[in-house]
């Protein structure tokens, strides 16, 4: 007989993980709590993933692609767990969706339920959602996805951009004393795009570190080398408005110039990634740990990274901790074989 | 006082390290200086740095650099700029607190009775004789061109024919010029008590000791009243 795992959330990690299963033979059941398939990548509608700048849709297109043919995944949509329990080393658990509620057996259980973007308003300084031009990193992902570069004040090209980092990350007033680890790349990313749209506008990075970690340090490079980026180092301490309808950024050049308020056109805060309200939701459901940082919490994480604290349950993607969507797809395989193992054992 | 080529006062090795571990040994100390990575947010934020050589993130660096040197090199003029509006502690993102920490230094200053710190502290002795005497912090006289700049171009005429101006102001004003409002004898007494209990008679006898002869006459007749 078939063995039984449920994945929550399909995502990338999630629906790696689930297309992975299918292939051994494992009757899937995948649940996802909106109407769509492909998690925040999907969402937000991002364009191109880093490094090498493929199409968002051709990758997560491929991963729906595969979950929405294999027969053996059971796909539910606008779905949650609505009650979950331990029945001996299985589990049992009732899934709502719109088609009504279903109670299931598994014998194992795999939990990706993503990220959170964090959310600007949070800071005051940055002034987001008081002024039209300043946005954040998933919204200017939405507009170059929409084909759209043009500031949100005025539909006009913007003469010079600031891309302002670590907003939300690292820094304990927030209550996010990590690291991001993909805001970096992807907002050299964004720069390298928006100079190629608009050659004549002015980009500015304000940095306290660039961490476009192992082969992505090419990045910024090309970014300063052929798109002539300006990269600064130092922290912008507020937003206010500008004339002529600009914002100006206050801060301090750390190294070079000093103080400086500069009025620009748009303003991009790379905002960084958060557990989200589904990460302690998942913890009290299935009766697993959460960690200081508001992710679900490794049972080891070095040697055992995709267990949870739970045996049987086990977690893949961005829901341990912020990664980029290589990562997730791979921990969502990785995570696959733990729970085939698992479920192997004791069906 | 000896001053080097940056307008440091000269002193030996011996003393700086003194005057570092002071400020190190204070309980605020620890909980102000953490870590820093110079993101430059607290000077980017930093209202006197738009006017002053000052930088809250050089305030933190210094003391993260255990050289007694560098935290000495604050002491004269450099710690007076602050404004002490702790908008450096609200925005950084280590939880640093450079204002916090000229509060410190300030202090140390005060109570070792430094030259800047007597500078600093001069017009206000004004105050505290006012204060002390009348329980008021400011009168009419005390409005003089020499200490009201900020006043602007009119401060020479606001300052002219106080007490018929007075008299002028249509609410009770006690038609005197050296008072601001009248404070009961039993309240002067227990300001003097908080003072001393606080130790503020102590820093004024080290900050201008003939001020604290004057203050010490004027407590005294208080007190005998």
């Amino acid at each position: 007989m078939a063995e039984n795992i449920l994945v929550i959330g399909g995502g990338p990690a999630g629906l790696h993980a689930a297309i992975e299963l299918a292939e051994l033979g494992v009757n899937v059941s995948l649940v996802e709590r909106d109407t769509f398939f492909g998690g925040n990548p999907k969402k937000f509608k991002y364009k191109y993933l880093f490094p090498d700048l493929q199409p968002a849709e051709n990758v997560i297109g491929e991963l729906i692609k595969g979950a929405e043919s294999n027969n053996n995944i059971k796909k539910y949509l606008s779905a949650n767990i609505e009650s979950f329990k331990e029945d001996g080393k299985k589990f049992s658990a009732v899934i709502k969706s719109s088609t009504g509620s279903e109670t299931k057996t598994f014998d194992s259980v795999i939990v990706a339920t993503g990220f959170e973007h964090f959310d600007p308003a949070k800071d005051s300084k940055y002034s987001y959602q008081l002024f039209d031009d300043v946005i954040d990193i998933k919204d200017l992902e939405r507009m170059m996805g929409e084909g759209n570069f043009t500031r949100p004040s005025n539909g006009k090209p913007p003469k010079n951009v600031a891309i302002i980092l670590c907003v939300g990350s690292r820094d304990r007033h927030v209550g996010n004393q990590y690291c991001s680890r993909v805001c970096c790349t992807v907002s050299v990313k964004q720069a390298i795009e928006l100079k190629e749209h608009f050659p004549e506008t002015e980009v500015y990075i304000f940095y306290m570190d660039i961490r476009t970690y192992g082969f992505y340090e090419d990045l910024y490079w090309k970014a300063m080398e052929e798109h002539d980026v300006q990269i600064v180092k130092g922290r912008v301490a507020e937003i206010t408005s500008g004339p002529d309808n600009t914002v100006i950024c206050k801060g301090e050049d750390t190294l070079l110039r000093g103080p400086f308020e500069i009025p620009f056109d748009m303003v991009v805060l790379a905002s960084g990634m958060e557990g989200g309200p589904q990460s302690p939701e998942m913890a009290d459901k299935l009766g697993i740990e959460l960690d200081e940082h508001g992710f679900l919490k490794q049972a080891n994480v070095t040697l055992s990274p995709f267990k949870s604290n739970k045996d049987g349950i086990f977690l893949a993607g961005a829901c341990t901790g912020p990664k980029a969507i290589a990562d997730a797809i791979l921990e969502g395989g990785a995570a696959a074989m733990d729970a085939y193992i698992y479920a192997k054992k004791n069906s | 006082m000896e001053y080097d080529e940056n307008g440091v006062s000269i002193v030996s090795n011996d003393f700086k390290k003194e005057i570092f571990e002071e400020a190190k040994k204070d309980f605020r100390y620890e909980e102000y200086v953490r870590g820093c990575l110079n993101c430059g947010v607290c000077t980017g934020g930093c209202p006197p740095h738009r006017f002053f050589d000052f930088s809250p993130r050089m305030v933190l660096q210094n003391c993260k650099s255990n050289d007694p040197a560098l935290v000495w090199g604050m002491m004269d003029e450099y710690v007076w700029a602050c404004f002490q509006c702790f908008t450096c502690a609200m925005i950084c993102p280590f939880l640093n607190n450079p204002g916090g920490v000229i509060a410190i230094l300030r202090e140390i200053s005060v109570r070792r009775g430094f030259e800047s710190a007597k500078k600093v502290l001069k017009p206000y002795s004004r105050v505290l004789l006012k204060l002390t005497a009348y329980g008021n912090q400011l009168s009419p006289d005390m409005i003089q061109p020499d200490f009201f700049p900020d006043w602007g171009p009119h401060i020479g005429y606001a300052s002219e024919d106080l007490p018929l101006k007075r008299k002028a102001i249509p609410m009770p004003t006690l038609q005197v010029t050296n008072l601001a409002w009248d404070v009961a004898p039993e309240a002067m007494k227990e300001l003097y008590t908080i003072f001393e209990e606080a130790g503020v008679f102590k820093i004024i006898e080290v900050v201008d000791p003939s001020l604290y002869e004057i203050i010490q006459d004027i407590v005294d007749d208080v007190r005998s009243e």
